[in-house]
């Protein structure tokens, strides 16, 4: 017994019926506080540690190279976003959102664009729909890119990652060039978009959706068979379908274990039960099931972007925004010019949108896995509550379970492989 | 069923060191031939594949009117809709009755570059710009007044501009 079992320790404090403090140890549930015994070392990967992909620090009980014991410590990058919102009107939690999951912005300016739309029961117009799709999907290229690319890093893979990153800048200039920003895009608006996608914009798109296949088959080659990618990832960070389950683990990282819950095939939302694509599942529920699920993700998501490619064609001059006084301002020449509209304009901006009193949640299938933006609202301007169910934060409390009996280097393959980003997870 | 379900299989035959590192080596040899894909920033700004997009949602600009005073007329619009309330404006009115901004200052470290200002602005005075290299050698210098502003000189965002009908 030493003293520095404390680090486990790091506990919520209470206190008990009869007065006393109780500690509830961080970790698997359930389990006891042991002895920590001498043999034993203790050793702390991160916070600032490149491979924990942000500011995450592991606490890691080490018995010679196994792990025994693994427990993430989070909130390094706490920033208050469910607060701040409760202060500011809907359109105005936009740049929020930007920074909770920030390698998919996009797709989290849907989600809040659609728990809004959801909360007030608005009717989002189809070339907006198609619009939102292709936002969606861009984000989940980038995000699995990223992954792709940093979870190579980490197994020693260098090549691959400039590859991809290749890619994602394109992706960001397809995004710079719609939003105006590479990173804070801030893009939908409730019942609208900030912005429609600059004339000739789609034949971009378009260049990138027959380049990145191509690209990812080199990924694949590089990869798929390597022995050293095998070794290092299968059968290491195994989950079970029924503890994946138990721990309400979404996203790839529930599809792996071969269970095929797809937000986007099961609760659709924009529309996403008339596109064609597959869901991606494994069936070992390890990393390298993991890795396979991303990398098809990517093929079907650039299976998505072409079919919405075709179908914002057909809406060239369909409308994109709600015709709904109540969300969406007038258009600039007219608010500049029209006595009607710029009142209109000037008491939207002041005084906001204003959902009827009630609640609404809505969950998206983000990279990550199932995003949820959960509303209260008192029938003011804004939110009483806004709270994220962040799929990372949900994935990452399944990293200890994955990570105990392993070999130490198998920690750093299998948190590469839950794909977190500690802005969502610390929100 | 549009959206299918696919059972990802893992590779069956046995994996090889050997081979894998040299169809590996191959491929990275290959790009060794392809065009490069760097830019060389400091000297080189834009490549014929890329520019900054005229979206782009940088620096503020304050535009002015053909007499040189701003065309804000302190309606205090975008401190309302600022989410990052970086924005200080103090009205004044001149004997005409015209109202103008006695104080307009954008404090650059706060702002989060959304674009909001420019979105609701009716006058279509305060833009954000297609600028960015800001550094400087003192925080004060970061909160821009309204002289500054009117003095920037930088193209402005396209969005939420009649000359870019698809930004709104």
């Amino acid at each position: 017994m030493t003293t520095r079992t404390v680090e486990f320790e790091l506990s919520t404090p209470g206190v008990d019926a009869a007065g006393r403090d109780i500690r509830v140890p961080l970790g698997v549930p359930g389990r006891e506080v042991e002895d920590f015994p001498s043999e034993h070392v203790l050793i702390n990967i991160g916070p600032q540690h490149p491979a924990t992909h942000g500011v995450l620090r592991l606490v890691i009980e080490l018995d010679g190279e196994t792990v025994v014991r693994c427990i993430p410590h989070i909130g390094y990058l706490h920033s208050g976003f469910e607060k701040l919102a409760e202060y500011r009107h809907y359109n105005q939690i936009i740049p929020l959102t930007d920074r909770t999951d920030y390698l998919a912005p996009m797709s989290n300016n849907v989600c809040l664009a659609l728990a809004v739309e959801k909360l007030m029961d608005i009717e989002i117009t189809e070339r907006c729909q198609v619009l939102r799709v292709i936002a969606c999907e861009m984000s989940r290229i980038i995000s699995h890119i990223v992954w792709l690319g940093t979870t190579g890093i980490d197994l020693g893979a260098f090549t691959p990652f400039l590859w991809l990153f290749h890619q994602r800048e394109l992706i960001y200039d397809l995004q710079e060039s719609w939003t105006g920003a590479r990173l804070t895009t801030s893009l939908t608006r409730v019942g609208g978009m900030m912005a429609d996608v600059p004339d000739g914009w789609e034949d971009g798109l378009r260049t990138f959706c027959q380049g990145f296949p191509k690209v990812l088959q080199e990924v694949d080659t590089m990869f798929t068979n390597n022995a050293i990618w095998c070794g290092r990832n299968q059968g290491v960070g195994v989950i079970s379908q029924a503890d994946a389950i138990n721990g309400s683990l979404s996203g790839p990282l529930l599809r792996s274990t071969g269970v095929d819950y797809d937000v986007r095939k099961d609760r659709p939302y924009l529309g996403y039960e008339t596109y064609d694509f597959d869901v991606p599942v494994g069936e070992h529920g390890d990393n390298y099931d993991r890795y396979l699920v991303r990398l098809e993700e990517m093929f079907q998501s650039t299976r998505i972007l072409e079919q919405a490619l075709d179908r914002l064609a057909g809406l060239r001059d369909a409308p994109m925004n709600v015709a709904d006084a109540r969300v969406i301002l007038p258009p600039k020449s007219r608010a500049m010019s029209d006595m009607e509209s710029m009142i209109h304009h000037f008491k939207q901006v002041m005084e906001g949108i204003h959902p009827p009193a009630g609640e609404a949640y809505l969950g998206i299938e983000n990279p990550k896995g199932e995003l949820g933006y959960y509303f209260v609202s008192d029938g003011t301007a804004k939110p009483v509550r806004w709270r994220i169910r962040p799929p990372s934060f949900v994935n990452l409390s399944a990293l200890p379970q994955m990570c105990e009996g392993a070999l130490l280097s198998d920690v750093i393959a299998t948190n590469a492989s839950v794909d977190i980003v500690m802005g969502e997870i610390d929100r | 069923m549009a959206i299918g379900v696919k059972v990802m299989q893992r590779p069956g035959r046995e994996a090889s060191y050997m081979r894998a590192t040299l169809k590996g080596m191959a491929l990275t040899f290959r790009h060794l031939f392809r065009r490069k894909v760097t830019m060389q920033y400091p000297e080189e700004r834009s490549t014929e594949t890329w520019t900054l997009s005229p979206r782009w949602r940088g620096t503020h600009r304050m535009l002015t009117d053909e007499q040189g005073r701003s065309k804000c007329v302190a309606c205090g619009l975008c401190p309302q809709i600022c989410p990052a309330n970086c924005i200080k404006l103090v009205p004044g009115e001149d004997e005409e009755g015209n109202r103008y901004p006695l104080i307009y200052e954008i404090d650059e470290f706060r702002c989060v570059f959304c674009g909001y200002c420019q979105e609701v602005c009716p006058e279509e005075a305060i833009h954000v710009g297609v600028h960015y290299e800001n550094a400087e050698y003192e925080r004060g210098r970061f909160v821009y007044d309204l002289e500054r502003l009117s003095a920037q000189t930088h193209p402005v965002s396209s969005l939420w501009d009649p000359t870019d009908p698809r930004g709104e």
